[in-house]
C-alpha cells in the first residue's frame, strides 16, 4: 500500500531528480556507483522528508540533504575512485587534450571539476546551480566571506590545471 | 569570462546523461536498506556496547564454586557491591547519551554541522571504550589482590617464591595487560579510521576554512 505521504514524496523527487543526478555525477566516475548514490539520497531525503515542512522550497531542501548525503554519509564501494585529492602535478591534463573549441574546453573542464576534492565539488555544485554566497554558507556551514574565499582559490586552481 | 562561468552557461542547458527515472522506478527505493555510516557506526556501537556487557558477566558464567567465592565476597564487603551498582549506572548512562548522540544528527543540518554530530557520537563510543579498559585493568588488579590476600594458598605460593621469580611473575602481569589494551586499542583504531577516514578529511578541509 502506498501511503499519501509516500506519494507525495515520489512525486516531489520525481520532478527534481535532476538536482541528485547532477549531484551523482560529480561525486561518482561509473554508472553503478551513480546509481548506488542516488539509492542513498533517496532513502535520505525519504527518511528526513516527515520533518519536512515546507516552510522552504523542496529543491533547497533537496540540495542540503543530497549534498549531505555524498560528502559525509554516503560509504564508497571499492569500485569507486574519486576521492582523490587534487594534486598539482598528477592532475594536470596534457596540453594536446586542451583544445579552442568550446566543446573541448567544456569537457577539459568537467575532467578538472571531477579531479576536486568533496568540499570543493560542493562549492562548484552549488555555485553552478546560481546559488548565492549566503545558501553556499548556510549549506556548508561556513562563513559567507570564507566560502568566497574559497571559491576564488577554487578558480584560481581550476585556471592552473587547464593552464599547466 | 572564467572558466567557472563558461562551465556554468552550459550547466543547466545541457541533457544530463542518466536515464529519467519514472514514479515507479523510485517507488521500490524508499524501502532498500541505507549503507549510510551513520548506520554503520549504529551497529558498531551496539556491537561495543554488547562486547563489554558480556565480558563483564563471564564471572556468571563460572564454575558454581567460584559463584559462591564470588558470592561471599560480595555479602563481606560493601565497596564492591557499591562498585557494581555503579558501573551498572555508569554504563545506563553511556546508553542514554550514545542515543541522545544519535538523536543529534541530523541529515538537514549543515554539512559542517552533521559531521560534528557525528564526531560527536564516536567520542561517545570512544569514552565507553576507553573506560572499559581502565576499568578491566582496575578489576583485574583488584582481583589479583583479593585473591592474594585472600586465598590462603596463593599467598603460601607467592612467599615462597623468590625475589625473580616474583619479578618474572609481576612482569608477564604487566605484559599481558598491556597486550590487551593495545590489540583492543589497534582494533578500535582500524574500524573508526576506515569508516571515518574521509569524513575527518572532509571536516578537516571545513574547519581549516575557517581557522
Amino acid at each position: 500500500m502506498k501511503t499519501e505521504l509516500e506519494h507525495s514524496f515520489v512525486e516531489l523527487l520525481e520532478q527534481h531528480q535532476n538536482i541528485a543526478h547532477k549531484i551523482c555525477r560529480l561525486y561518482t566516475n561509473n554508472y553503478d556507483a551513480h546509481n548506488d548514490l542516488f539509492q542513498e539520497i533517496t532513502i535520505q531525503l525519504w527518511k528526513a522528508y516527515p520533518k519536512f515542512r515546507g516552510d522552504s522550497k523542496f529543491s533547497t531542501w533537496m540540495y542540503r540533504v543530497a549534498l549531505n548525503t555524498a560528502i559525509t554519509l554516503y560509504r564508497k564501494s571499492k569500485r569507486q575512485v574519486t576521492t582523490q585529492d587534487y594534486s598539482g602535478v598528477e592532475f594536470k591534463i596534457k596540453a594536446e587534450d586542451y583544445d579552442d573549441t568550446e566543446e573541448q574546453q567544456l569537457k577539459t573542464l568537467y575532467k578538472a571539476v571531477h579531479k576536486l576534492n568533496d568540499i570543493e565539488k560542493a562549492l562548484v555544485f552549488l555555485y553552478l546551480e546560481d546559488k548565492d554566497y549566503r545558501e553556499i554558507s548556510q549549506t556548508l556551514g561556513i562563513s559567507e566571506v570564507n566560502a568566497r574565499v574559497k571559491m576564488n582559490r577554487i578558480k584560481t586552481k581550476l585556471k592552473a590545471i587547464l593552464n599547466p | 569570462m572564467d572558466e567557472l562561468d563558461l562551465l556554468k552557461k552550459s550547466w543547466n542547458t545541457t541533457q544530463p546523461e542518466h536515464k529519467k527515472l519514472s514514479v515507479n522506478d523510485i517507488y521500490p527505493m524508499l524501502h532498500k536498506k541505507s549503507s549510510s555510516i551513520v548506520k554503520t557506526l549504529f551497529y558498531v556501537s551496539i556491537a561495543e556496547l554488547v562486547f563489554w556487557i558480556i565480558l563483564n558477566a563471564i564471572p556468571l558464567f563460572y564454575s558454581d564454586e567460584y559463584k559462591k567465592k564470588l558470592e561471599t565476597l560480595y555479602q563481606n564487603d560493601t565497596i564492591l557491591t557499591v562498585l557494581t551498582f555503579v558501573s551498572y549506572g555508569i554504563i545506563i548512562l553511556f546508553i542514554y547519551l550514545l542515543y541522545k548522540a544519535y538523536k543529534s544528527i541530523s541529515v538537514t543540518d549543515s554539512a559542517k554541522k552533521l559531521m560534528e554530530s557525528i564526531i560527536k557520537t564516536r567520542r561517545v563510543i570512544k569514552y565507553y571504550v576507553l573506560y572499559n579498559l581502565i576499568m578491566a585493568a582496575v578489576s583485574f588488579s583488584i582481583g589479583l589482590y583479593y585473591a592474594i590476600h585472600n586465598d590462603s594458598n596463593i599467598s603460601q605460593n607467592i612467599a615462597n617464591l623468590q625475589t625473580t621469580q616474583l619479578v618474572i611473575m609481576y612482569s608477564i602481569f604487566v605484559i599481558v595487560t598491556l597486550l590487551f589494551i593495545g590489540i583492543i586499542w589497534l582494533f578500535y583504531k582500524l574500524i573508526y579510521g576506515l569508516l571515518l577516514k574521509r569524513l575527518n578529511r572532509n571536516y578537516n578541509e571545513l574547519k581549516q576554512l575557517e581557522d
